[in-house]
């Protein structure tokens, strides 16, 4: 029985290599697989659609991650939009070929990446990948996304567009990995009916913080003048958690820095850090900023003291604009275009003190690409190249001034490109977009109907134009893959001086100490200066 | 004859052996070796070749001497695991004594109750504790004791250092603890004949003198089982306390184990550092080890073994 047995086995085992072998002598006839792009998004559209079609390939997939606040969605249905635009070129040149695009969006951009991180090993995150720019240098580092230099030397004409400053976030050691989505300013909003009581003329306010009059002694001294009369409980609120990115204006704004580009290490500032956690020491010890709000919780206390007018000032961004006109903070409803533009004037974030520049601090959104994008798709390995570039493309139609615009206006970001920055003051433009008489992907008009009901409006629209003058005062936090963890030192420093359990001269030897005993900090972060003597606040 | 032994042990502890060999003496061995690489960012093509060697336990040795809340994090680690051992113990062995005289009904509702920690997910569980303690006049606690006039201003429970943050976690985690051990001791409670109880009562013996003298020495097998078995589970322990630390209701530093500790380093920042965390894991699995030996000496489990008379 057992030569049977080994005999049918060996019968097995040859018609499996067999198979194998006449599978092997099909040859699948593989034609160009190189792309050239030309500056011509249709020439180079129809021309990756051929050279799939000659291959065999009738459909691409693509997935495009997404996060952020609800209002964001174009995130990913900008990706999807412009799928649905390359189709229609495609399909009016004849090309057999079409992408489908499915989406993932959530809440979270830190879990997101997370998930990107761990998945991108295995080949399972998404295609198209738009995330803070904080996280790019990471990415970059570990080959995790596409470097587009070469691609975007064909497009410069749109890459000229984009704001200079805001393309320095999409690079990583002179390398571009990817193009600006969006972006924010973080102004210092203040309530009008407290300033009035108080007796602080808003109306000038904007220009004499431009023009660094004043100053962080200022904002102390009329919070204190609002409490003292009783307009206010507090004299000025802040965010929670993370002093990235919001608090480290203060670094900024005290003329220091937080990276050196002759070393490409990251700087601890001591003069600047010092005078921050001063005014944050200051103010908590006076009662004119709670000494627990880094402990605060945003939807039950932040966001309401600011909006039930229990505060001067507060340092916020702003997408608070149409955040407080879609959540119930105000007495358990949200507030009307009206009432926000009727009760919150908005200025940059002022000086540290007299001679300083006032500041604001941005933190770009970038559309990435997986450095694994189509994997999925057949011929991956010959086409690899084609696929980059079709995403590419995709990237750069998705980065329309048009579309970028529908995103600003419905989130309250800034757009990262001239041309969208017409737009949106364009009242044409809005009456359309209104009633979504727009050129877009039906699925994406049905999914942002809802949130373009409730946010296209000339309030908010004229917010987004005054504030974008902002961008020419921004500040980035460096892109370093170090950067996390000393703003989670900072974060943890500030909370100690806040609750008065550090001095703020103690609150910078922590911080010091803190770099200092993790070695690998240590060798990426440069202490320079030394704490100042005989420093006072408020000044003046 | 000793061959014919070996292969039926063989064939009966092959399950075993296998699974214990995939799911812990695998991951132990990979744990060991990837603190000895730079691996970081999930990057496994590129670092897990990359030996470092002691690095990482450099690294967290000098973080141990020079970091000013390093040692924080090793002293929460004592704290909380010491002090939650404890309640998760003795409070279950309480509930178990104390529903072992009550009627079955009632009973058997009192331990449903107890239950409902270990039943919720974790993120509600939570969530109602961060209100509970929340450091303002929007936490339960707070406002309770505010409008009684026992307090004037909200006492920020988590952050007032070392204890106030210690507390919070140890009462959390024990509530959710404390459970296990009463199943295992009701149940082993439940294997005690009747009859003893039972002449113990007609002699006149209260509840606490049958506890003492009749239950808790049956019960020392289970005793000892609980005791280790929670030792190394809160030594490892870490989905509530990353939830309350992250919501910033306790104290970072004092609110963070060093399980904790491994997970953020691991997984829960900007940049992951595996190879750190997995030293840290190393260090905390020594720890276990030599804590679990310590407890099985305490406890004399060499002479609670004996050697089955005859044979098997």
């Amino acid at each position: 029985m057992k030569w049977k047995a080994t005999l049918l086995m060996a019968i097995l085992v040859f018609a499996v290599v067999a198979s194998g072998c006449i599978g092997g002598t099909q040859e699948t006839k593989t034609e160009t697989t190189k792309v050239t792009l030309t500056g011509d998004f249709n020439k180079d559209v129809i021309e990756i659609g051929k050279i799939l079609e000659k291959n065999g390939i009738t459909e691409v997939k693509f997935s495009a991650w997404g996060s952020g606040d609800p209002n964001s969605v174009m995130r990913v249905y900008g990706i999807v939009d412009t799928a649905y635009k390359i189709n229609r070129i495609w399909k009016q040149n004849g090309i057999n070929v079409k992408i489908t695009v499915t989406t993932k969006y959530d809440q979270s951009f830190k879990d997101q990446y997370q998930e990107f991180l761990s998945k991108q090993p295995l080949g399972q995150a998404g295609d198209f990948f738009v995330n803070s720019y904080a996280f790019l240098p990471t990415l970059a580092e570990e080959g995790y996304i596409l470097d587009i230099t070469n691609y975007a030397k064909a497009y410069q004409n749109v890459i000229n567009d984009f704001y200079p400053n805001l393309l320095e976030a999409a690079k990583y050691k002179g390398k571009l990995y990817g193009l600006p989505q969006d972006t924010e300013a973080r102004p210092l909003y203040v309530r009008k009916d407290v300033a009035e009581c108080a007796g602080l003329d808003v109306t000038t306010l904007p220009e004499k913080v431009k023009a660094g009059e004043f100053t962080w002694s200022d904002v102390y001294y009329w919070a204190k003048k609002a409490k003292e009369k009783g307009c206010a409980e507090w004299g000025l609120i802040h965010r929670k958690g993370s002093a990235h990115p919001d608090l480290i204006q203060f670094i900024f704004a005290f003329n220091g820095k937080l990276y050196d580009p002759k070393t490409g290490k990251l700087v601890l500032d001591v003069p600047a850090v010092y005078k921050w956690l001063y005014v944050e020491w200051k103010f908590a010890q006076d009662g004119l900023l709670p000494k627990d709000i880094m402990s605060w919780d945003w939807a039950k206390q932040i966001h309401p003291t600011i909006v039930e007018g229990k505060t001067l000032f507060d340092i916020g961004g702003t997408w608070y604009w149409t955040e407080w006109q879609t959540k119930q903070y105000y007495h358990g409803r949200p507030l009307t275009p009206e009432e926000v533009k009727k009760w919150f004037a908005y200025t940059l974030f002022p000086a540290g003190e007299k001679g300083d520049k006032p500041v604001t601090l941005s933190q770009p959104f970038i559309w990435m690409i997986n450095s694994k994008a189509g994997q999925l798709n057949p011929k991956y390995e010959e086409l690899k190249d084609v696929y980059h570039a079709l995403a590419f493309l995709m990237i750069i139609k998705a980065s329309d001034p048009e579309i970028n615009a529908i995103h600003s206006v419905i989130s309250a970001h800034l757009p990262v490109r001239k041309e969208a920055a017409k737009l949106i003051k364009d009242e044409n433009w809005l009456n359309k977009l209104k009633n979504l008489d727009l050129d877009l992907a039906p699925e994406v008009k049905d999914n942002i109907k809802d949130i373009v009901e409730k946010t296209v409006n000339p309030i908010n629209a004229q917010f987004l134009a005054d504030v974008s003058y902002m961008l020419e005062y921004t500040h980035l936090a460096p892109a370093h893959p170090k950067y996390p963890a000393l703003a989670d030192i900072f974060k943890e420093a500030v909370d100690k001086v806040l609750r008065g359990e550090m001095t703020p001269e103690e609150a910078v030897k922590f911080i010091e100490e803190k770099i200092k005993a993790d070695k690998e900090l240590a060798d990426n972060v440069e202490i320079v200066g030394e704490i100042p003597k005989d420093w006072k606040f408020p000044q003046g | 004859m000793r061959n014919e032994k070996l292969r039926d042990l063989s064939f009966f502890l092959f399950p075993m052996v296998f699974m214990v060999v995939l799911f812990y003496i695998i991951p132990l061995v990979l744990t060991v070796y990837i603190s000895f690489t730079g691996m970081r960012n999930w990057n496994v093509d590129r670092y897990l070749h990359q030996v470092v060697g002691f690095y990482n336990y450099e690294r967290l040795f000098h973080m141990f001497r020079y970091d000013p809340t390093f040692k924080a994090v090793l002293l929460t680690t004592v704290v909380f695991v010491g002090i939650t051992l404890i309640i998760n113990v003795l409070g279950g062995l309480g509930l178990a004594l104390a529903t072992f005289f009550m009627r079955e009904k009632p009973a058997s509702a009192f331990r449903l109750l107890w239950l409902l920690p270990r039943m919720s997910p974790i993120a509600v569980y939570s969530l109602v504790w961060y209100y509970f303690f929340h450091g303002s006049s929007i936490g339960t606690l707070n406002s309770i004791l505010m409008k009684l006039g026992i307090i004037n201003q909200p006492i920020p429970w988590g952050q007032i250092i070392p204890w106030g943050a210690w507390s919070v976690i140890i009462f959390v985690n024990g509530l959710v603890g404390v459970s296990f051990g009463m199943i295992v001791f009701t149940s082993a409670l439940n294997q005690i004949p009747k009859e003893l109880v039972i002449a113990a009562r007609v002699d006149g013996a209260s509840a606490w003198e049958i506890s003492r003298r009749i239950l808790l020495p049956l019960m020392k097998w289970h005793f000892l089982y609980v005791l280790t078995w929670q030792f190394l589970s809160l030594l490892t322990t870490y989905p509530h306390l990353f939830l309350l630390v992250e919501w910033d209701l306790v104290d970072r530093d004092y609110g963070t184990t060093l399980a904790l500790y491994v997970f953020n380093t691991a997984f829960g920042r900007g940049e992951q550092d595996q190879g750190l965390a997995a030293a840290a894991a190393v260090v905390l699995s020594i720890l276990g080890i030599i804590g679990g030996l310590i407890t099985l000496k305490v406890l004399q489990f060499e002479k609670m073994i004996k050697r089955p008379r005859g044979d098997l």
